[in-house]
């Protein structure tokens, strides 16, 4: 293969899930670590929701990389039920960097790690995405958060 | 020396040995192993019935009894309790004891020999064994009785597929006698379209040596054939050689049916779903669709994998996109029925209106959605057509109304003349016939008349149309894009561009009808009169001219025309600049004939082949 040549399929994933068990905040912020981590070093981005054992993620890179993660992520023994919605090749990524949004028990302390979000201040899907998949990131995010936690009340950036 | 020998042995030997001697038996010779069955120490010729220890009474008078009768007499298992110390329980000893009368030839019974062995280890575990056979029968009555009072038949098959056992409730169940040769009957009571297979199976796990769990069906009694589930699993006595199966058959006819009625139901519900011409769709509860009936592929051109679970989205017109998603999140959030009229993509790149309709449906079963796209662009661009002929019938309304007023209003000064004249004519000339002058009378009445008519009629329509109303402060932009909206068939049709510049001077001091009829008359001009090898190009321009006054300019890219000398002749109602427009031909005029009445009046530039422009001088004459 010719460097020059390399033309990198990007896609993004989406699935839901169900945790095993409830994760603690400790449990959440030692995957939000890892993944933090392991993410930007393989250059995977998008996000992840977690409330009272549901769980949503999108995931977006290179579909070399994403793929085997996807089946390592999948075979995870702290959650089951693992449903893909989507696997797709995009144009471009959708999110800067990775990040996890869930409602921590303690609240005190998790203003302060990096890539952790309050579920209400989840922005509204990025434009880049079409408006099918913004649609969808909606609903998980609905299905995860139920309808209290609506989006901030911003009108999306297609409208 | 021989003497001392034995006495040595019969001290050493592990069973318990004494002599008792006289009547009294009295111990003589007692060895160790005696000692400890007698428990405390004994006295050499102290009377058995004396000692102080174990020896219970029933066998003191056994020993009485061997002395008197000389015959010797063996106990079996016979338990001498070892007393407990410090009041702890006895200990359970158990000993055979052996009684032998002693005598010296013919001469009476001098004594007795006794013997006794520790049995205690053998009578424990003979205890134990019957204990255990007691448990075992037992367990073996629970056993039957369960296996009889399940509702399950329950087997036992060896390893050649001989039937061992069946629980009684196969003969209730089939109907047939006890004496029945089980292994003969029960292959010809599998339904003949099971049998085959049914014994394959089970032949096949019993040759691999593993259990079974097949579905057959089997006769009963009355003659039906019902479902069973056979289970069965093998009995191992050395690793991979099974002996015998243990199995149970469970009747699961009325589940299998329940199934396969669900089964069916949902097969011809789905079928259903697939032969009706419309979209039809389900949804998860989170949002998310899971079927699309064959009609949405034939339609969409995409497959279910292709649309994926929000795919439909990117089957609408894109500007309705945002709107329609929105929507939908919110339904979902809610439980609130979905309803949108959409335009939606056919597989040849065709928009059609569609209504899309989903409701949620809430059962035991969980919240599922069910939607459906119902085609109703027919009806729709019926509407539009007759939306179009509607407009076009009020514009004509409208424009006849405009034409009566201003008519009634041009016609007022001849007929001012025309009195003038009459009664100049009336002066100046006399009429001696009585029946002239009541002709003269007639003429002015009718003058009178006329005059009251076209007063009437302007007053009319003026109150119809409003186009006596009170000026007012205009938002141009607004009042055009009214226009625009009314004209919009047209526009679509020609693919016009029509380009709003009103920054300059964005409001007007107008009559509100005047003012959108005049635009009206404007605007359809520019697209009717295009040039049909481009699309018509339409700016709209609001200025003040250098005394301050405002003007409005329409510009197109049209046909363009001929202008000759004033008074040009595009203003004169019925003008016609290309007979082969259609059109009444009085717009212009009429634009004209208001523009006028509000003290100012129109403007126009042409060059053929290139366009038309017209300027309303709103106030300067
Ligand atoms: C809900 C969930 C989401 C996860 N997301 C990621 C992820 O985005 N990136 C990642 O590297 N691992 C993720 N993991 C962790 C992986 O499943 C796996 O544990 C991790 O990659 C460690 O693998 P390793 O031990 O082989 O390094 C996730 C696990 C769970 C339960």
């Amino acid at each position: 293969m010719k460097a020059g040549a390399l033309l990198l399929k990007m896609i993004h994933i989406v699935y839901m899930s169900r945790a095993v068990r409830p994760l603690s905040d400790q449990d959440l912020q030692a995957l939000l670590d890892q993944c933090r981590r392991d993410n930007a070093a393989r250059n995977v981005t998008g996000v992840l929701f977690y409330s009272h054992g549901n769980i949503a993620q999108l995931i977006e890179g290179e579909a070399e990389v994403l793929e085997p993660l996807f089946d390592v992520i999948s075979r995870d023994g702290r959650h089951s039920n693992v449903v893909k919605l989507v696997d797709k090749p995009i144009a471009a990524r959708s999110f800067e960097d990775w990040s996890m949004a869930f409602h921590p028990l303690e609240p005190s302390g998790f203003e302060a790690l990096q890539g952790f979000l309050l579920p209400q201040h989840v922005p509204p899907p990025p434009s880049t995405l079409s408006i099918a998949d913004a649609m969808l990131v909606d609903l998980v995010r609905l299905a995860v958060f139920g309808a209290d936690a609506a989006p901030t009340e911003s009108e999306p950036a297609h409208a | 020396m021989r003497e001392q020998q034995l006495q040595d042995v019969l001290r050493r030997i592990p069973a318990g040995v004494a002599t008792l001697q006289g009547e009294a038996l009295r111990f003589g010779f007692v060895n160790e192993a005696m000692q400890l069955v007698l428990g405390s120490p004994v006295q050499e010729g102290q009377p058995v019935a004396e000692h102080p220890g174990t020896i219970p009474t029933d066998l003191l008078e056994v020993m009485q009894q061997v002395f008197q009768s000389g015959r010797p007499y063996v106990a079996k298992a016979y338990c001498i309790p070892l007393p407990g110390t410090d009041g702890e329980k006895p200990t359970p000893r158990y000993f055979d004891i052996a009684l032998e009368p002693v005598r010296e030839g013919d001469a009476p019974v001098s004594g007795l020999l006794l013997f006794a062995v520790d049995v205690t280890v053998q009578e424990e575990a003979r205890q134990r064994a019957h204990q255990l056979s007691i448990e075992t029968r037992r367990l073996d009555t629970r056993l039957r009785v369960l296996t009889e009072t399940v509702p399950q038949i329950t087997f036992t098959v060896d390893a050649a597929g001989k039937y061992e056992y069946v629980s009684p409730q196969w003969y209730y169940f089939t109907g047939q006698p006890p004496t029945a040769d089980l292994n003969a009957i029960w292959p010809l009571l599998i339904h003949p379209d099971d049998r085959l297979r049914v014994l394959y199976q089970s032949d096949s796990a019993r040759a691999a040596g593993i259990g079974w769990s097949y579905e057959y069906r089997l006769r009963r009694h009355d003659g039906q054939y019902r479902w069973l589930l056979s289970r069965a699993l093998p009995e191992l006595h050395a690793p991979d050689q099974a002996v015998f199966w243990h199995g149970a058959l469970t009747e699961i006819h009325d589940q299998r049916e329940l199934a396969e009625a669900l089964r069916r139901g949902e097969a011809e519900l789905r079928f259903l779903a697939d032969s009706i011409p419309e979209l039809i769709w389900t949804a998860t509860a989170e949002g998310f669709i899971d079927y699309y009936n064959e009609y949405t592929a034939e339609y969409s051109g995409l497959t279910k994998d292709e649309l994926g679970p929000t795919g439909w989205i990117n089957l609408l017109d894109p500007s309705e996109q945002a709107g329609a998603a929105r929507r939908w999140v919110q339904s979902i959030a809610s439980g609130q029925p979905y309803e949108g009229l959409f335009r939606m993509r056919r597989h040849d790149g065709r928009y059609r209106w569609h209504i899309i309709r989903a409701r949620q449906l809430a059962d035991e079963r969980g919240p599922r959605w069910f939607g459906a796209c119902t085609d109703v662009d027919d009806q729709h661009r019926l509407r539009e057509v007759l939306q179009t002929q509607y407009d076009e019938l009020a514009r004509t309304n409208r424009d006849l109304d405009t034409f009566v007023y201003t008519a009634s209003h041009d016609l007022k000064q001849p007929v001012l003349n025309l009195r003038g004249l009459f009664e100049e004519l009336r002066r100046s000339a006399s009429f001696d016939d009585p029946q002239e002058s009541q002709i003269v009378h007639m003429v002015d009445e009718a003058l009178g008349q006329l005059d009251a008519t076209l007063q009437e009629l302007a007053a009319t329509v003026q109150d119809q149309r409003g186009l006596s109303a009170p000026v007012e402060t205009l938002d141009l932009r607004s009042v055009a894009d009214e226009v625009l909206l009314g004209l919009r068939a047209q526009v679509q049709e020609s693919d016009a561009v029509v380009e709003l510049d009103f920054s300059a001077a964005p409001t007007l001091i107008y009559g509100r009808a005047n003012l959108r009829s005049i635009l009206h008359n404007l605007f359809s001009n520019a697209l009717k009169f295009a040039d049909p090898g481009r699309p018509p190009h339409i700016v709209v321009r609001s200025a003040l001219t250098e005394s301050g006054q405002p003007i409005l300019t329409v510009q197109d890219n049209g046909l363009g025309m001929e202008l000759p000398g004033r008074p040009a002749p595009v203003f004169q109602p019925f003008a016609r600049q290309h007979p082969h427009i259609a059109g009444a031909g009085v717009g212009m005029y009429l634009v004209q004939r208001i523009v006028a009445s509000r003290g100012g009046h129109l403007d126009v530039t042409s060059t053929v082949g290139q366009g038309t422009t017209f300027t309303v001088y709103w106030f300067e004459a």
